[in-house]
């Protein structure tokens, strides 16, 4: 029975892991380089909703579009003055990059906020339904429901909106993209920010029943990672698939393991995945 | 020929600095660390500079290194030179077992699966508490000072053995890049296919530079233990305090040649004391901060690190002396 | 017998191929492809664009593996092997579209062919022999990627001989080249015969080919469709059908 109710769980928290690693497969389907400070952008979004819980008092789904522009707005300067500078260097300098974007966010948020934990605290947060033997907890369907939500819209921008279409061109061939008259450069900036955007959103999302400090993003590292490797670098479906497929593994593993092997799992998981299919269930190598 | 002589001075005067700094002084320390981490990171440029694969894992050898031979002191009494020995055999090991997995992977999905490596080892060290002591991590025990026990009153000795050290990587590093293996590895990074038909192994020589980097940054992590007398897991495991360090140090410095990780050593750990120095003491993160935004603009300027400005003040000498 | 190489009038077969095929998703690459050479043969391999000429020669190296058929070289059966390993043996290839390490100087590359065999101050002597048999000694010490196509192609052509070889794949070789330079190519590649090296030469100049090879394999869509002397090869229907269509047929 709790088998049944961890895979449930599982699959609820799972939909937020696909928003949250979304991002991420974005960023390296349209441009090539696998952005390090990605979970970064979840600390920002998180601490975006939080203020705005405590200073005025919006419960944090509601904030969630708020964290969104916030993260939006960074990721479009970000890619802009520093990304776009080493798209065409060596993958060690791109690596180093993202890699010291992150030293400065989590550092920046380390000096802005303090060390200290906070967290909300909103009306449903204990509450959960029954379906039949099982708990459907509050908090988590709200997360989930924000992720199709988020999920529906993002599909919808990249299937039926110019500039998703555009964005699709350009990840699939930059030269004949700019060859139509895409602005490459700008669809470089819009999948960047949009990415990171995501992110933050997803950190909005889980508010309710994840502590934010500085340091919260490191701890969804590896299971971005693990979710965009699983799916396929690459491929957005392919992060849904995977989130879901996190979300159920480390549901699973909660049953036998105390939490810090659970990050083992998954990380065995992640590797296991690099060796054997590191183009992922559902992806296309690139 | 002018690098090498140039390098030669740097060694010889810093083998004279020891002598020269306060032994129990706050320089000979950053130079012992400085020293050390230039090994370190030289370690790492066999695999990230000569194979050209950008690892994010090496923290998972160094820390093996340094429980190894803390452990077989604690619990046998086994001199930390002959632990250090133990250490890079099994660092060696650890480093074959990753590489098979990771062989067919490139550029950044390398990257990615060593850091998970490192992470992966330093959550075995913090839950197997029983041998590593766990989260609350090891402390080196105090023995009467002799060589033998690699015990001393003063630093001077730890900075003499960390320069040795150096010194010895780096003798390893170039006769690796000289020899029939540096052109092997080149030939790998250039084309594998084309490296394969004309008889280059290509498993074997990326095992072979990934096993001897892993043993020797192993070995490397019991000079940290015996200097640092106390470690956890966070510490010799650490993506940003190891992994992260020792490549940005080799890549700033010069990615692939032998200066290069001297360099970079002998920029960043006196710079990283001294900012944490001025500044962490008014706020938490704010060194950290402020060496971050270094990187990035390291990064921007000279995306292949100090060498490439070297390279070009001796293109612009040589092109005058020639006209 | 498996193991021992096949003599017969004392001529030794020194490669020996059968039922070679290899499929790609929906292309049949290479169907049934069955043929044997013997030492010191030069054998060309001639077919239209998409025969399978690469996919042959990538096969028989170990770059790729066959979905069926054995390859035997000196009576070994290299099934599984890696092209380290069969280059160790002594069959190497050149690539059509030249493969050279552009960064690093001519001689560079061709002593790291020579590392298989020697050590490197050996190999620098073998490298630089190698060198001079192509004509390019002078330009040892230049960046590879900065020679013309031709030169590379000559420089790719000694880098495998530095792997000392018994069977040597040339991949179009010729390519590229005028017809003093081609006359050059296919003078040395009858020198390397006369010192036992056995040649498979892949070209589409006919005139070349029919010049220099005792025998010619004609590949058409994966399938060998001939196998003779040049003078059978230029006469068969099937041949002749396979390069210029129906069309002559019909007509007659």
């Amino acid at each position: 029975m709790s088998f049944l109710q961890a895979i449930l769980d599982g699959l609820l928290i799972g939909g937020v892991y696909a928003v949250i690693s979304i991002g991420l497969t974005l960023v390296y389907g349209v441009m090539g380089i696998v952005n390090f400070a990605q979970a970064e952008f979840l600390t920002i979004g998180m601490f975006v909703a939080w203020f705005a819980w405590a200073f005025l008092g919006l419960d944090p789904v509601l904030a969630a579009p708020l964290s969104f522009a916030v993260a939006f707005a960074i990721g479009w300067v970000v890619q802009g003055q520093l990304i776009a500078r080493v798209l065409t260097a060596p993958s060690v300098a791109q690596i180093f990059l993202t890699v010291g974007i992150l030293i400065v966010i989590e550092n920046g948020s380390l000096l802005l906020f303090g060390s200290q934990f906070r967290s909300v605290t909103t009306s449903y947060q204990t509450v959960s339904l029954s379906l039949g033997p099982l708990f459907i907890s509050i908090p988590y369907l709200i997360a989930f429901a924000m992720s199709l939500v988020c999920g529906a819209a993002l599909w919808w921008f990249m299937r039926a909106s110019w500039f998703g279409r555009a964005m699709r061109a350009t990840a699939q061939n930059p030269s004949a993209a700019k060859l139509m008259g895409v602005d490459t450069e700008l669809m470089y900036k819009m999948a960047f920010a949009l990415g990171v955007g995501l992110t933050a959103f997803g950190g909005a999302v889980i508010l309710p029943y994840v502590t934010v400090f500085p340091g919260v993003g490191g701890q969804f590292v590896v299971l971005m990672f693990t979710v965009v490797v699983l799916g396929g670098l690459g491929s957005v479906a392919g992060a849904v698939v995977g989130g879901l497929a996190v979300g159920v593994i480390q549901a699973l593993s909660s049953l036998f393991f105390p939490i810090q092997l659970q990050n083992l799992v998954l990380f065995i998981v992640f590797i296991l995945v690099l060796a054997v299919r590191p183009q992922g269930l559902v992806g296309a190598s690139r | 020929m002018k690098r090498c002589l140039a390098l030669a001075a740097v060694i010889v005067a810093t083998a004279l600095l020891p002598s020269l700094l306060d032994p129990r002084g706050y320089w000979i320390r950053v130079l012992t660390f400085t020293l050390l981490f230039a090994a370190m990171a030289q370690a790492w440029n066999i695999v990230g500079g000569l194979a050209n694969q950008t690892s994010l894992g090496h923290a998972a050898f160094f820390g093996i290194g340094a429980y190894t031979s803390t452990v077989l002191l604690l619990k046998f009494g086994v001199s930390p030179w002959l632990g250090m020995l133990a250490g890079g055999a099994l660092g060696g090991l650890a480093a074959f077992i990753i590489a098979i997995p990771t062989m067919r992977l490139q550029g950044h999905y390398f990257a990615l699966a060593t850091l998970a490596f490192g992470e992966v080892m330093r959550v075995i060290a913090n839950v197997w508490t029983s041998l590593t002591g766990g989260p609350g991590g090891l402390s080196v025990p105090f023995v009467p000072p002799s060589f033998a026990a690699y015990s001393f009153k003063l630093l001077r000795p730890h900075a003499y053995i960390a320069l040795a050290a150096l010194v010895v990587v780096t003798a390893i590093f170039e006769i690796i890049r000289r020899g029939a293996m540096g052109y092997r590895l080149r030939a790998i990074k250039q084309n594998p296919a084309a490296a394969e038909v004309i008889g280059v192994d290509t498993t074997r020589v990326k095992l072979q530079a990934a096993v001897i980097s892993g043993a020797l940054i192993a070995m490397l992590g019991t000079l940290y233990a015996q200097v640092a007398v106390f470690f956890d897991p966070d510490t010799v495991f650490g993506i940003a305090s190891i992994s992260i360090r020792i490549a940005l140090i080799a890549i700033i410095g010069g990615v692939g040649t032998a200066a290069g990780p001297i360099l970079g050593a002998f920029f960043i750990i006196p710079l990283e004391e001294v900012m944490n120095d001025l500044l962490s003491s008014r706020a938490a993160g704010l060194s950290q901060l402020v060496f971050g935004i270094i990187l990035i603009a390291v990064i921007l300027w000279r995306p292949r690190g100090f060498i490439t400005v070297f390279d070009s003040w001796r293109a612009r000498r040589s092109r005058t002396v020639a006209s | 017998m498996a193991g021992a190489a096949l003599a017969h009038g004392g001529v030794m077969t020194i490669l020996e191929v059968r039922s070679l095929s290899r499929r790609f998703g929906g292309l049949q690459a290479l169907s049934e492809v069955t043929f044997a050479v013997d030492q010191g043969e030069i054998v060309g391999v001639i077919g239209p664009n998409g025969a399978g000429k690469t996919t042959l020669f990538s096969t028989l190296v170990g770059l790729i593996r066959p979905d069926a058929g054995t390859v035997r070289l000196d009576g070994k059966d290299l099934a599984g092997l890696k092209p380290h390993t069969v280059a160790g043996l002594g069959m190497t290839k050149t690539f059509q579209n030249v493969a050279l390490f552009a960064e690093s100087s001519v001689l560079d590359n061709v002593l790291t062919a020579g590392l298989l065999r020697h050590g490197v101050d050996a190999a620098r002597s073998a490298a630089l022999g190698c060198l001079d048999r192509v004509g390019l000694r002078a330009v040892a010490h230049k960046q590879a990627g900065n020679l013309s196509f031709p030169e590379r192609a000559r420089v790719e052509l000694a880098r495998a001989l530095c792997t000392a070889p018994k069977v040597l794949l040339l991949d179009e070789v010729m390519a590229a080249l005028n017809r003093a330079e081609m006359g050059e190519i296919m003078q040395l590649i009858r020198s390397l015969r006369e010192d036992g090296v056995t040649l498979l030469v892949v070209e589409h100049h006919m005139r070349a080919i029919m010049n220099i090879c005792d025998r010619i394999l004609v590949l058409n869509f994966g399938r060998l469709l001939a196998d003779g002397t040049p003078g059978q090869v230029a006469r068969d229907p099937k041949v002749i059908e396979a390069y210029l269509g129906r069309s002559v047929e019909a007509r007659q």
